[in-house]
């Protein structure tokens, strides 16, 4: 009898145990999301994500390029990339977590595009401005990639379960960069919804950048003259050094110059730009956490720094500081923020992926390519980014404009190229600009006296895809000197 | 353990045994006693028959019986004696305390059994041994205690958790921690704070697949079972400890002083062509300075106080015990607290019925100070030793000096570890109740029904402040709190018989269920405006941070059958299986069985060994079985989003997005193992020997593999891979002296090797992570054919014609030495598991003193000195250096140095140079006590008085160079990442006395 009771007592737990092993997580799935305009707008601001991490655009990739430029010198472990001989294994590491995060983003974007037209109680209007938004993310993803990296394999919303794919060559990347950018210029709303997001003028300028990058000067102009045109941008004007903290500084919300940037807060202590921190020095308090100054520069031994107009304002953002290389070493404070409540992801910079002065250097020297001659109005442009930088009103004459009769258009391109050497330093934009140019060896070699290596044009395949991807040999697909 | 369940076991072993006799009947009465007191409980039995009483609680009996009869008396802890009746009425026993081990009754899963009749590979751990010195962590002090059992202390800070390997590791991804049953729960913490040690009465070790495959999926790792202390009928005891222990710093490193640190940097600038950064003038002021180890190591008091009441009727037994326990860290500001009340009930309702409750509820809390690991000073145990000692800790005006400005160049992340102890706290605190009840019911004789429910539940909570007065800080908090809850039912039907006086079962069948669900809560801020509030107003932040909550339940729902059975008490069989079922799996893959064999042989029953007096006990076992891990948590087999946070404008949007994990199809990683071994006694067991050999498979690994990172998901997991143990364990037990004087020794060792049999695709596994930027690669990998976690990078070739570290070219792309040093040229040069792992332990006692030793040592393990990195080598930072470094440094002259040309110059890599031998043999405990002789001075008022006087790891000896060669600094839940010290909070020595009272 008692044994029965038992045996009762195992029955009754086998009747339910079924029911009992059932997972029922308290979390959302990915098979039942995508279906209303808030799920899709979390999906998207996914995309973002991976972007802004620490080992992305948070601060690794900047950090980077800022270590080899004609105006900056890399210290510690970004020492080494300052010799322009390529990448040692730390920074090898580096580069593969940024490629991690990127194509992070991408698939991110990927899954809105797959599962977007699916969605249940979307209008069509809206799925258009959904999927033009994960469009652009990944095309801008993608032309970040193929600078640095040359061709990288392909991910779409078609071949995203593939777990290996092939390496794809630079002009197929490119094919989809045009075709996303297309998508998303035909399809993005006219004003961005809100400030880090991209409109319709944020893909023209993408777009301009890219055949800039790949010397279209005709389409560069035009595109980046529709932006210009469109008179939605103008400078911040700027009378004394510290008027920069108008556009760059940690409590900027958005501004008249601002296009299309990354964007970061000091809110909730993990959500702000850590790059800020390589750049500073803990006893300048220009960074409230401390500071690595990984990267810095020499008022002497630097001869772009050295050659720099004292007047301008944009060389007053470098300070003089003591970090036991020699007495002229100097810091950048365009990026600080002394309110940044401790280390880490604490400052509230954002990141100017484009400025309106971006897009009106690149319309100068686009034009001038274009047409083999130099525009008044492209001398204009030149002009309105170099006057703002002396503190006068961009859009009026001064005793610092360049003028039209001085230069040729072979002077004005150096003139041009030089002047987004000063306008974008620390934006980490400077060692593609004189990569785009072809001459990136001579131009490097001039300024620093150093050699660059063909290892260092561009980065490793790195091993998170070779090692895993038997479609990339890593023999014949890598890039040169890895 | 009840004493009716003993009394039902005592019955069923003795029946049988002779044929029953009838005869002329009268009545014996008697007293039984233990040292002059009365012994009550104890079971006395007419031999063949099941005629018997138990002793009253004055010790005293009566019972009818035939003067021909044998008088059986028993009682758990003390030698069985057989007495002829005779003509005699009075018969008084004295009970002797069993010395003799092998007769013990041994608490197995869902049962106990004789340790004559264990089949499988048993070890048993007593309360003495548990608490000959105060260890916050009853694994500690189970160090050395027990073959095939390696605990590894991860670091010295108070209240960390150690980690502890039965026979090996078995799971790459999963946890390698053996599953702890606390009086038939299965614990779900990681170690068994709960628990004072003061009030374990005995821990069993199940290590070979017979005991643990009861287990089933949570067997793998082998199985504790920690039994408390039961109250006993008969006079109510009162037991009363208490000690008071001084620990100090094992040792110190030799640092520079601050001439010497004058001097090395100016040498420094000169290699580097800068000009000096000290003047002749300052070097010569300089003097001494500072140690920083002084400023940051300090005697730290531990104390420690149990008190406990024992006793009870025939009808109800209780114990219940109190206990504080009160350490100090050695680093200032760190400590350990607890704080215990159990209680354990017995209660006989009538012939058919008792219960059984238990309930624990300890409060511990941690003060943490042991900010490790960290490059260039970056953490505070790393600041202690790299602090400039020219610098003090302190301004003139009595701020905190800021040691990463202090030289131009210095180390941008140097902490000054004063400002870190003082100005950041960080506290932990878990209420955890484990509490359970049973009801056994035996309706007939053998027949048990126990049914059993318990609940564990942890409720914690952490405070982490930093305040104003912390070097670039306006004021941090966070908190978080979280409960963990497990409910267990379990029913179990036991039966034990003997048929035809030869033939012995017992039969088990089981159901259980257990859930475990788990929720946490945390919240932060930044920007305070007064450190008054510490974490306790979070809404005051400036920049308040995002709140995080979680959620998670998971399952198992088991059966379980085992069958004892006996031939002519010389044959033993265990069979047993065990399936289990658990929600953590997907659909099909969800259940797992796990059944196991046992066989062992008495040989000395046989009559060919019954007469040889030299072996009193001779017994072969052998077992085979499988068990399992589960490996993996709630949920992993599903597609979930994770949320996360990202900026627009100046506000917070939400995000969805997978995870970086792409979910596989997974199920159980399974443990097969086969067991033999022997136990043998001599000289009346005066001297034991347990020897057992095992090999175990464990398949189905559930293994990381990677994916190209351009799928954006850059893991999945898949059950691939498989890894063997296979090892050798001796246990010797030796009663050397038993007179007067009284010499006890015991000692095991232990030898296990595991290799890496398969990984998926044959791909290396690289793990132990350190990045201290001078050097950033992996310490160790997981190789196909290669042991464990073995230590894998550059092999070191002297230094070049500059001073600086080359390294040997062994291969290339192409498979051959190609003139560069890349990742080809890695090779293993080191392996952190040790041949072989002992403890030996020795008490001797003369008249009223006790002396005990306890040794224990670990041979030919490798560590990982990551912490070098930073003191020995990376030259450009303004670090303090070993002096040995001062001493010993290329120079043209002295070429052949140890330490390469001071230079920031230097691109050094992870090589052999860094691997040390951290073999040891230590003196864990030295303890002499005394004993009053109360029963000799009359007080009859006290039952035993000792003061004793211990000394902790006194004695060290080892050659490994850092503070302490007991070291993980990666943990015991990375199985990779193996004798890795990166800065760990050191380990203590310490000196300790107490007094135990017994009345």
């Amino acid at each position: 009898m008692k044994k029965l009771l038992s045996i009762f007592c195992i029955v009754s737990l086998l009747f339910s145990c079924q029911e009992a092993l059932e997972e029922n997580p308290k979390s959302l799935a990915v098979e039942t999301f995508y279906n209303t305009n808030a799920e899709v707008e979390a999906a998207l601001a996914a995309i973002y994500d991976p972007l802004r991490s620490d080992n992305a655009f948070g601060a690794l990739y900047i950090a980077q390029l800022e270590a080899y430029t004609d105006y900056s010198f890399g210290r510690g472990s970004y020492g080494i990339l300052t010799t322009f001989q390529g990448l040692d294994g730390n920074n090898e590491g580096r580069t593969q977590s940024m490629w991690n995060q990127f194509y992070l983003a991408i698939r991110n974007a990927n899954i809105v595009i797959l599962n977007v037209p699916d969605g249940a109680n979307l209008s069509e209007e809206d799925k258009l401005k959904y999927i033009a938004e994960a469009k652009f993310l990944r095309a801008f993803v993608y032309f970040t990639m193929v600078k640095n990296w040359g061709g990288v394999p392909v991910r779409t919303e078609a071949n995203m379960t593939e777990i290996e794919i092939p390496r794809n060559t630079a002009e197929e990347v490119y094919e989809l960069i045009f075709e996303d950018l297309a998508f998303a210029e035909a399809n993005l709303p006219g004003v961005a919804p809100l400030p880090g997001k991209p409109s319709l003028w944020a893909a023209k300028t993408v777009l301009a950048d890219v055949h800039f990058y790949r010397q279209e000067y005709q389409q560069a102009r035009d595109k980046s003259l529709e932006v210009i045109s469109s008179e939605n941008y103008s400078l911040v004007p700027v009378t004394v050094a510290e008027d920069f903290e108008k556009i760059y500084g940690p409590t900027v919300v958005t501004s008249s110059e601002e296009i299309f940037y990354l964007k970061f807060s000091r809110l909730s202590g993990s959500e702000g730009w850590f790059f800020v921190q390589f750049i500073h020095h803990p006893g300048s308090g220009l960074f409230g956490g401390g500071g690595y100054y990984a990267h810095y520069s020499d008022v002497v031994a630097n001869s772009t720094l050295a050659s720099m107009d004292r007047d301008d304002l944009r060389f007053q953002l470098w300070y003089p500081w003591n970090i036991g290389l020699g007495a002229n070493s100097v810091l950048s404070k365009k990026f600080s923020d002394p309110d940044a409540a401790g280390g880490g992801r604490t400052a509230g910079n954002d990141y100017p992926f484009y400025r309106y002065a971006d897009v009106l250097l690149m319309y100068a020297e686009a034009d001038a390519r274009a047409s083999g001659s130099i525009s008044s109005d492209a001398m204009e442009k030149l002009n309105m980014v170099h006057r703002r930088a002396y503190g006068y009103d961009p859009n009026m004459a001064s005793e610092v404009d360049f003028e039209l009769a001085d230069y040729s258009a072979a002077m004005f391109y150096e003139l041009v190229i030089k002047e987004r050497g000063y306008e974008t330093q620390m934006e980490g934009k400077r060692w593609l600009d004189l990569k785009r140019t072809g001459q990136v060896k001579e131009r490097i070699k001039a300024a620093t006296g150093k050699d660059v290596a063909e290892k260092h044009l561009l980065w490793p395949i790195p091993n998170s895809e070779l090692n895993f991807n038997s479609l990339i040999d890593p023999a014949t697909d890598q890039n040169p000197g890895y | 353990m009840n004493i009716n369940l003993q009394l039902v076991g005592c019955l069923l072993l003795f029946l049988g045994m002779s044929h029953f006799s009838l005869a002329q009947e009268a009545q014996v009465r008697g007293k039984v006693t233990e040292e002059g007191m009365a012994l009550p409980g104890v079971s006395i039995l007419v031999k063949g028959t099941t005629q018997g009483t138990t002793s009253d609680i004055d010790g005293e009996y009566k019972l009818n019986v035939a003067p021909s009869s044998i008088l059986v008396f028993s009682f758990i802890g003390y030698a069985t004696q057989e007495v002829n009746v005779g003509d005699r009425s009075e018969i008084n026993v004295v009970m002797i305390p069993d010395f003799t081990t092998l007769d013990d009754v041994v608490v197995v899963g869902y049962g106990t059994v004789k340790k004559s009749d264990l089949t499988g590979s048993v070890s048993s751990v007593k309360n003495e041994e548990i608490n000959a010195f105060p260890a916050a962590n009853v694994m500690q002090a189970l160090s050395g205690r027990a073959s095939g059992v390696q605990v590894k202390q991860n670091t010295g800070a108070p209240g960390a958790p150690v980690s502890v390997r039965i026979r090996g590791t078995n799971s790459i991804q999963g946890s390698n921690e053996p599953l702890y049953v606390i009086d038939g729960f299965p614990y779900t913490g990681s170690n068994p704070t709960i628990v004072s040690n003061n009030d374990i009465e005995s821990m069993e070790i199940l290590k070979d697949a017979s005991a643990t495959a009861i287990y089933g999926s949570r067997g793998a790792n082998g199985v504790i079972i920690i039994t408390t202390k039961r109250g006993k009928a008969g006079k109510t005891t009162v037991d009363f400890e208490t000690s008071y222990g001084v620990q100090t710093i094992r040792k110190k490193l030799d640092l520079m002083n601050a001439e010497e640190y004058m001097q090395f940097y100016n040498e420094q600038a000169v290699n580097d062509n800068l000009a000096p950064y000290f003047s002749q003038q300052e070097i010569d002021n300089a003097g001494e300075g500072y140690d920083w180890q002084d400023l940051v190591f300090t005697n730290a008091p531990i104390k420690n106080t149990n008190f406990s009441v024992n006793g009870g009727s025939d009808k109800t037994q209780f114990s219940v015990s109190g206990t504080v326990f009160d350490q100090e860290g050695i680093i200032k500001g760190s400590s350990y607290k607890k704080y215990s009340i159990r209680a354990y009930f017995s209660q006989n309702i009538n012939k058919m019925l008792s219960l059984d409750y238990g309930a624990t509820l300890t409060k511990n809390s941690i003060e943490t100070r042991n900010s490790s690991g960290g490059n260039r000073g970056g953490s505070m145990i790393g600041g202690a030793i790299s602090a400039p000692p020219t610098l003090t800790p302190y301004n003139d005006d009595g701020s905190y000096t800021v040691l990463a400005t202090a030289y131009p160049f210095i180390s941008n992340v140097l902490i000054n570890p004063l400002n870190q102890i003082n100005e950041q706290t960080s506290e932990s605190e878990a209420n955890i109740v484990l509490a359970n009840a049973a009801l056994n019911f035996m309706p007939i004789e053998g027949l048990t029904l126990r049914i059993y429910g318990g609940v564990e539940n942890n409720d914690s909570r952490s405070n982490n402040y930093t305040t104003l007065n912390y070097i670039n800080s306006q004021g941090s908090a966070s908190v978080s709190s979280s409960r963990n809850l497990s409910l267990l039912s379990e029913n179990t039907l036991t039966y034990s018989k003997v048929f035809a006086d030869r033939h012995s079962l017992t039969a088990l069948i089981g159901a259980t269920y257990q859930d475990f669900s788990s929720e946490f809560l945390n919240g932060s801020g930044t920007g305070f405006l007064s450190d008054i509030t510490e974490s306790y107003d979070l809404g005051s932040a400036e920049n308040p941070g995002i709140p995080g909550t979680g959620y998670s339940y998971s399952v198992l729902i088991s059966y379980l059958a085992r069958v004892n059975y006996s031939l002519d008490n010389k044959y033993l069989f265990t069979a047993s299986m065990r399936t289990d079922g658990s929600s953590k799996y997907s659909d099909g893959n969800k259940w797992g069985y796990f059944p196991s064999a046992a066989f062992a042989w008495k040989v000395k029953e046989e009559n060919f060994l019954k007469d040889v007096s030299a072996i009193s006990e001779l017994k072969f076992r052998t077992s085979f079985g499988y068990t399992g891990s589960q490996a993996i948590g709630a949920y992993a087999t599903l597609n979930q989003l994770n949320s996360g946070k990202t900026v627009f404008g100046d506000a917070l949007y939400n995000t969805f997005a997978p995870g970086t994990t792409l979910p596989g199809n997974l199920r159980w990683e399974t443990t097969q193992q086969a067991d033999v071994g022997f136990d043998i006694g001599f000289m009346q067991n005066r001297l034991i020997l347990t020897v057992d050999a095992y090999i175990k498979n464990t398949k189905d690994l559930l293994n990381t593999v990677q994916l190209p990172s351009s799928l954006g998901f850059v893991r999945t997991i898949q059950n691939v891979g498989e890894i063997q143990n296979k090892g050798l364990e001796l246990t010797a037990d030796a009663l050397i002296f038993d007179s007067d004087f009284k010499w006890n020794v015991n000692a095991n060792i232990s030898f296990n090797r595991t290799n890496v049999v398969k990984l998926y695709g044959g791909q290396d596994i690289l793990g132990g992570s350190v990045n201290v930027t001078f050097i950033n690669d992996n310490t160790s990998l997981l190789r196909e054919g290669e042991q464990m976690s073995v230590f894998f990078g550059y092999m070191n070739d002297g230094y070049d014609e500059n001073g600086k570290e080359i390294y040997k070219d062994l291969s290339g792309a192409e498979g051959v030495p190609d003139g560069l040093i890349n990742q080809f040229d890695k090779a293993i040069i080191g392996n952190p598991n040790p041949d072989f792992y002992y403890g030996i332990n020795s008490v001797m006692s003369y008249k009223n003193f006790d002396l005990s030793l306890f040794i224990q040592g670990s041979q030919g393990n490798d560590i990982v000195n990551v912490s070098a990195i930073g003191n020995t080598l990376d030259y450009g930072f303004g670090l303090n250096m070993l002096k040995e470094v001062y001493d010993d440094h290329w120079t043209p002259e002295n070429a052949d140095a140890k330490y390469p040309v001071i230079t920031r110059n230097l691109n050094m890599r992870y090589s052999d140079r860094l691997v040390e031998d951290g073999s040891f043999v230590r003196l864990r405990n030295i303890q002499l006590a005394y004993n009053l002789p109360v029963q000799n001075l009359g007080i009859d008022w006290l039952r035993n008085l000792q003061i004793y006087g211990s000394g902790q790891n006194l004695l060290t000896l080892t050659k490994y160079s850092w503070w302490d060669p007991e070291v993980n600094s990666q943990g015991g839940s990375n199985a990779i990442g193996q004798g890795i010290d990166h800065y760990s909070y050191p380990t203590a020595k310490s000196i300790t006395f107490g007094i135990k009272v017994g009345l």
